[in-house]
């Protein structure tokens, strides 16, 4: 009876074998097509890594570039206050030139004034006088080119403002440079990854400008007030706190 | 009183504009400093610097780092400090009142600006 029903185990057994053997005739092509996959894959992975590799030795190089246009702008900027200043310096010789020719011709003035007096009856000599006068008013000349030298004055000043866009543009320089330096750092951790087989997902929430910067990342050149105009509001605020604080620990 | 500026900033271009802007406005004695490290060797070799003028951003030692040195200085802790800056958020300028600075200006500033606030550090001062 035993052996009878050990035979039919066996049986039910090698159904169950069959079944797996039919079942694993039917996986086969699927196992097949996955490998054929990942097969595909590989290159397409080795490709996307080579392309990584290679936006990554280019980054060094944006990052020099962005730093020399930060340095020539600098050296422009030099050059350019260099040629204010002498300007500046020649607007004050001029302006000293006029000043002392102004004095002169009041000086002129005084004199002829007084020959006039003493020659007062002599017709002759008033009608000279009163050519002379006429070709020889220079200060109607003088007094507009001290106003003109003044608004150049003023002009080759504002320039000097203007040139404040460079502090504030190498500052957004040094911030981009920063972000793209942190890119660079995350790639190069994905390439590492890519070789010992383990994708990750670059992060790029994670790339942040550290607080403790030598540039400041909201940098902008903006000749709106507004910002001035809180800031003074702020010191304003303190300035009284700090009174009445001051107050109130001279009564406790 | 004559006053004698310490300007520091580590931008070479924006040292230069805040002096010829202190030119125009007719003083003629200063100091300049790249950074704060810096500008605290020239306040401790030069007693008679009695006003400062520091931008925030700067290597080394920060201008905010700089006033907090100079306030708990008591040999320089008097001398009133500007700050000349970007950064213009309000966590910023609290910041920097926090540390004890007298005035702040946003850049890009203007001639006026600069004038008011030194004005007013002064009347404040007398």
């Amino acid at each position: 009876m035993k052996k009878a029903t050990n035979l039919s185990e066996l049986f039910e057994k090698l159904d169950d074998l069959k079944s797996v053997f039919k079942y694993g005739e039917k996986l086969i092509p699927v196992i097949q097509g996955l490998v054929d996959f990942m097969r595909d894959t590989v290159p397409l992975l080795e490709n996307i890594n080579s392309s990584i590799s290679e936006s990554t030795s280019k980054i060094p190089k944006a990052t020099n570039q962005i730093h020399n246009i930060t340095s020539a702008t600098e050296l422009a900027t030099t050059e350019i206050l260099d040629i204010i200043d002498i300007i500046s310096n020649d607007i004050s010789v001029a302006e000293e030139a006029i000043s002392s020719l102004i004095k002169i011709e009041k000086e002129k003035e005084v004199i002829l004034g007084e020959i006039k007096t003493l020659t007062g009856g002599n017709l002759e000599v008033a009608v000279l006088f009163e050519r002379y006068e006429k070709i020889n008013k220079v200060n109607p000349v003088l007094t507009p080119l001290t106003e003109l030298f003044e608004k150049i004055r003023s002009n080759v000043y504002n320039i000097t403002l203007s040139l404040q866009v460079q502090d504030i543009t190498a500052q957004q320089l040094a911030a981009v440079n920063h972000l793209i330096e942190s890119v660079q750092e995350k790639l190069s951790s994905l390439v590492i990854d890519f070789e010992v087989t383990n994708v990750s997902v670059l992060d790029s929430s994670a790339i942040q400008v550290p607080l403790n910067t030598t540039f400041d990342p909201n940098a902008r050149y903006s000749k709106s007030v507004d910002q001035q105009d809180a800031a003074d509001e702020l010191v304003k605020d303190h300035q009284s706190r700090t009174s009445q604080d001051e107050i109130d620990k001279l009564f406790s | 009183m004559e006053l004698k500026f310490l300007i520091v900033d580590d931008s070479m271009t924006m040292r230069r504009i805040v002096i010829n802007s202190l030119r125009n406005l007719g003083y003629s004695n200063f100091v300049e400093a790249g950074d704060g490290k810096e500008a605290l060797e020239k306040l401790g070799a030069d007693n008679t610097i009695n006003f400062i003028i520091t931008d925030w951003n700067m290597p080394v030692f920060s201008g905010l780092d700089l006033i907090k040195a100079i306030r708990s200085d008591t040999k320089v802790a008097h001398i009133p400090v500007l700050m000349v800056t970007t950064r213009g958020i309000k966590e910023d300028i609290i910041e920097a009142l926090k540390a004890k600075v007298n005035n702040y200006i946003v850049k890009p500033f203007t001639p006026h600006i600069l004038k008011e606030k030194i004005e007013q550090i002064l009347a404040i001062a007398s």
